[in-house]
């Protein structure tokens, strides 16, 4: 499958830097891109810090200096990843599109991210999930908002829809099946239902299948080729 | 399940010498393991259970567990596989029915939300604890998601309002999982059943659109 190339505003999680680089980065962000690795590898509850700490070429006494334990890394892991995320929605359109189009925008940028750097996928659906549900709920509420900002612009939508609590849980299992089926790179294959579901609760059925028309367009491996 | 775990936890064989066949002595242990495991990774979580609460809980000695089992792992996924087992039976009698493919999806909808209601401990252990197992449960997790696809497919008939999302199917799958999990990650299990009329309306959308989903909507309000 082609890549595409994913917004210049994605920063190192999202496009790690490669080993000549390394003694650059922060101690943090290493730490941040060992754990987010090494929950790819083999899940949250199989990582230890000693996994951690040798994926980032670091100390244990570096790595407790700057965490308390494997989770309060994992927690800012998760939202260094969040943010990263927002960034590369809120960079994919401008405030001129029309709110249907900006949300496929913003969805399709995501969607190619996560398909990037497939361990932040499973960090946010899989471990996510399994570790703290406010896990899940803390993204979950950075991210209901900023759809309903884009609407905002045009009165009157999110009026008896989907219900945009549900279409997000819906994503992330769509996502982590994608994941859990061990084929990450073909997570673009799930655009025009990623799509329908960001565009549903807000802008009804029939933009929402109009949108997932579209995305199906711009990812030319879609559903049935492979 | 013709038993539920309730049950198979009191049930006990007499002590020493019983005279029942072997086979039957190890049905029984193993299903008294089973919803031993369930109940105790519950109460403690899978990192923190043992295989001596296990055996505790369900009065086998470690030597039976270990003729059954590989490990609390295996006995796990032992106990999930007959749980869903069991729900994808009552599900593919709702749906496999007769009548309309809405009305046919509002009642294998029903039938699971009830499932999980009837029994918290085995929705808490099927969805939550589970996942907390490791790399084991991203298989368990998309051979589960298959067979409920497959299943929906199944039932899919001529009058089925053709979607034009490939895989709405996932779709629906998909939401009645995140809603489940969402309901029971917050102890409101037993308030399932009563999210029946939004869920089908969520459900069937991406297939029949906003208006015929209301109206099965309306239809499933009416019957509970």
């Amino acid at each position: 499958m082609q890549k595409h190339p994913s917004s210049e505003t994605a920063g190192s999680i999202l496009r790690p830097t490669t080993p000549p680089d390394i003694g650059q980065r922060t101690q943090r962000q290493r730490i941040i891109d060992a754990i987010v690795d090494s929950c790819a590898e083999k899940t949250y509850a199989a990582t230890t810090i000693t996994d951690i700490v040798a994926r980032a070429h670091i100390s244990r006494t570096t790595f407790y200096k700057q965490f308390d334990d494997k989770r309060a890394c994992f927690d800012a892991a998760v939202g260094h990843c969040i943010d990263q995320l927002q960034e590369v929605a809120a960079a994919a359109h401008s405030d001129s599109d029309p709110p249907g189009d900006a949300v496929r925008k913003a969805t399709e940028a995501v969607i190619e991210a996560l398909a990037a750097r497939p361990g932040v996928a499973q960090l946010l659906t899989g471990d996510a999930i399994a570790v703290d549900p406010m896990v899940v709920e803390r993204y979950r509420r950075a991210t209901i908002p900023a759809l309903e900002a884009i609407w905002s612009r045009e009165p009157g939508s999110a009026e008896g829809h989907t219900d945009p609590r549900l279409a997000f849980g819906q994503a992330q299992v769509l996502i982590f099946n994608q994941i859990a089926t061990g084929k990450p790179e073909r997570l673009p294959e799930l655009l025009p239902e990623i799509v329908y579901l960001a565009v549903s609760p807000f802008g009804g059925h029939e933009e929402a299948i109009r949108q997932s028309r579209l995305a199906r367009k711009a990812a030319p491996d879609g559903p049935g080729s492979a | 399940m013709t038993e539920g775990p309730e049950d198979l936890r009191r049930w006990r064989l007499p002590r020493g010498r019983h005279g029942l066949p072997r086979e039957l002595v190890e049905r029984s242990q193993r299903e008294r393991l089973h919803a031993a495991v369930v109940r105790v990774t519950v109460e403690n979580g899978y990192e923190a259970t043992t295989v001596a609460d296990i055996l505790g809980e369900a009065g086998v000695g470690r030597e039976s567990f270990y003729e059954l089992f590989d490990d609390k792992l295996d006995c796990m996924l032992a106990a999930q596989k007959i749980l869903v087992d069991d729900l994808e039976g009552r599900v593919r009698d709702a749906y496999l029915d007769e009548g309309p493919w809405p009305e046919r999806m509002r009642k294998a909808l029903g039938v699971t939300l009830d499932w999980f209601a009837a029994d918290p401990e085995a929705a808490r252990f099927t969805l939550i604890e589970l996942s907390a197992v490791g790399p084991a449960f991203r298989s368990v997790f998309k051979d589960q998601f298959a067979r409920f696809i497959e299943l929906l497919e199944e039932g899919l008939d001529d009058d089925t309002p053709y979607p034009e999302l490939a895989a709405a199917t996932s779709l629906a799958v998909g939401a009645t999982m995140a809603r489940l999990y969402e309901e029971v990650m917050l102890d409101r299990t037993t308030e399932l059943p009563r999210l029946l009329p939004d869920l089908t309306y969520d459900l069937l959308v991406p297939f029949v659109g906003e208006e015929a989903a209301r109206a099965e909507q309306r239809r499933a309000s009416a019957s509970s």
